[in-house]
């Protein structure tokens, strides 16, 4: 065995104790002569400690691990009881009561504010609406008297005549969320209506009514679209419902662009009233250069209208199976304004929407 | 009863005795003194802020306070192993939620100090202390040994094999070989730990 290691044979052997007297002397002898030798030897010694100490270190831990589950499993009660011994009880008496109040004046709290933060949270919300559309949208909000059920609200829009066979337009806002939609012409009588399309970007819907023998007027739409932008400052006239009557109301393009400078749509200075969203706006030769869709905020005037463009777009994205073949000819070029609305006021109805 | 009757009658039974057999790591031993004395010290730390599972930690280190001061031949308690057990309990206890309350984010409150602190035994704790960490030394060197030096120092110091069964399971031609390289890895082993302790 090499040198290097009779060292490590001593010290295991001193270590374990199973030195004889000889061997005891001789070692002694050589530690006291060979100080290099001694601090060797000394580590070699602390370390073969260390190793066992540290291993019976080991093992003791994982005996009492052991024992610690062992000691779990039959204990598993004695413990838990401790926290209600009887001197816990009356903190613990105590502590539920005051949850017991707490929990009762909670829920007596949030029944008794319950109402008051539903009405506020009503009022935020339209506040929201407000804020977010920044502009009013003209519906006229009417709430049915005694026939109706009260859940049942009905908003009026105006609507008017694409074809003569009963497609008409309105605004996408009037119709949305609708269960049901009816309109109302010149003489007063009810149609139902559906919806065929709609453009929620720039607030527009196409409706038919729902009889193959319904016609607006005697002869074909007598107006035309305008397939471009009217000038700025064009006169332009507008017929709605904002009533169960007829309304008339002129104005001019103030703007080219609409709101927040959409371009597909005009803002005018013209007068206008809640139920009057879908209205036609036609300029003096009779060419529709828009539908009303909102008012806006500022001043009284201040009107946004969806241009024609937006419309014929939409007509244009539409199946051609539909037939819904746009006027040509526009009858009411010669015509007086008294003429015109003469005419228009066929082509032009009230559109009620019953929604829950 | 008569279990307990016959426990009385064995001469054994008695602390010095209890604590030797302890020592050598006997099961018994350690199992009777672990179940003497836990409860006393579970139901108080459950009263001073502490949980069972702190008790059971708490409670080993105690033990292995113990089974270290016992390795040495001459120890002899001055007072019964429970006091002894619960005074160092106590004490470590205390350091713990001192720790806690040196933590980032803790509410003083009045929990567990209003008995003031005794530092029994406080050089036993040290003491304890440094030794795990130099233990903890000893381990990180014993890691960084490489193969098959780990291994064998570990099969020999902490799996109790004798030098016959590591010749075979390390495929030596005798024993005499594999004591040749144990011992060429406990140099190792000691060049490592020392030049660590140095640092």
């Amino acid at each position: 065995m090499p040198t290097d290691y009779q060292i490590w044979n001593i010290a295991e052997s001193f270590v374990a104790g199973i030195l004889s007297e000889t061997e005891l002397s001789d070692l002694q002898q050589r530690l006291d002569a060979e100080p290099a030798y001694s601090a060797a030897f000394r580590e070699c010694v602390d370390m073969l400690r260390s190793l066992d100490a540290a291993a019976k270190n080991k093992k003791l831990r994982a005996t009492l691990k052991d024992i610690q589950h062992g000691a779990g499993k039959h204990a598993i009660e004695k413990p838990r009881t401790i926290p209600l011994r009887s001197h816990f009880f009356r903190t613990a008496a105590i502590a539920a009561g005051i949850a017991l109040l707490t929990s009762f004046s909670t829920y007596w709290a949030i029944n008794n504010n319950n109402k008051k933060d539903l009405s506020q949270y009503n009022v935020l919300r339209r506040e929201l609406e407000n804020i977010k559309r920044s502009q009013n949208q003209l519906i006229k909000d009417i709430t049915i008297k005694n026939t109706q059920p009260v859940s049942v609200v009905k908003y009026t829009g105006t609507g008017f005549a694409i074809t003569n066979s009963g497609y008409f337009v309105t605004n996408y806002h009037v119709t949305e969320g609708a269960d049901s939609v009816y309109i109302q012409d010149h003489e007063g009588d009810y149609y139902k209506a559906i919806v065929i399309a709609y453009e929620p970007k720039t607030d527009l819907a196409i409706l038919k009514v729902d009889d193959d023998d319904f016609h607006f007027g005697k002869s074909e739409v007598p107006y035309t679209f305008a397939g471009y932008k009217a000038g700025l400052g064009s006169r332009v006239y507008t017929l709605g419902y904002p009533d169960d009557e007829i309304v008339y109301n002129e104005g001019y393009i103030s703007a080219k662009n609409g709101f927040q400078n959409d371009s597909m749509q005009y803002r005018l200075e013209l007068p206008a009233d809640p139920g009057q969203s879908g209205a036609p706006v036609l300029d003096a030769k009779g060419n529709i250069l828009g539908i009303v869709t909102a008012k806006g905020q500022q001043n009284e005037g201040n009107t946004y209208a969806e241009s024609s463009e937006a419309l014929l777009q939409l007509i244009h994205s539409l199946p051609k199976s539909m037939n819904l073949h746009i006027p040509k000819l526009n009858k009411l070029v010669k015509l007086s304004r008294e003429e015109q609305i003469q005419k228009l006021e066929y082509y032009t109805c009230s559109v009620k929407v019953y929604k829950k | 009863m008569p279990k307990t009757g016959l426990t009385l009658y064995k001469p054994v039974d008695t602390e010095q005795h209890l604590l030797a057999e302890f020592a050598l790591g006997e099961r018994a031993a350690t199992e009777k003194i672990y179940d003497r004395h836990y409860k006393i010290l579970n139901g108080w730390i459950l009263k001073n802020g502490g949980s069972s599972n702190d008790a059971a930690d708490i409670f080993q280190e105690s033990m292995v306070i113990l089974f270290e001061k016992a390795q040495n031949e001459d120890f002899r308690l001055s007072c019964k192993i429970g006091t002894y057990l619960f005074a160092i309990s106590k004490n470590l206890w205390y350091k713990k939620i001192e720790r806690q309350h040196k933590q980032p984010g803790y509410l003083p409150d009045n929990a567990g100090s209003d008995e003031g602190f005794d530092k029994e035994y406080e050089d036993d704790i040290n003491v304890h202390v440094e030794r795990e960490m130099h233990y903890e030394t000893l381990n990180a060197a014993l890691d960084q040994l490489g193969e098959p030096c780990r291994s064998l120092l570990k099969a020999f110091y902490q799996q109790d094999k004798s030098m016959m069964e590591i010749s075979e399971e390390f495929g030596y031609t005798n024993p005499d070989n594999a004591k040749t390289q144990k011992y060429k890895c406990l140099t190792r082993l000691r060049k490592i730990f020392y030049s660590v302790q140095a640092k």
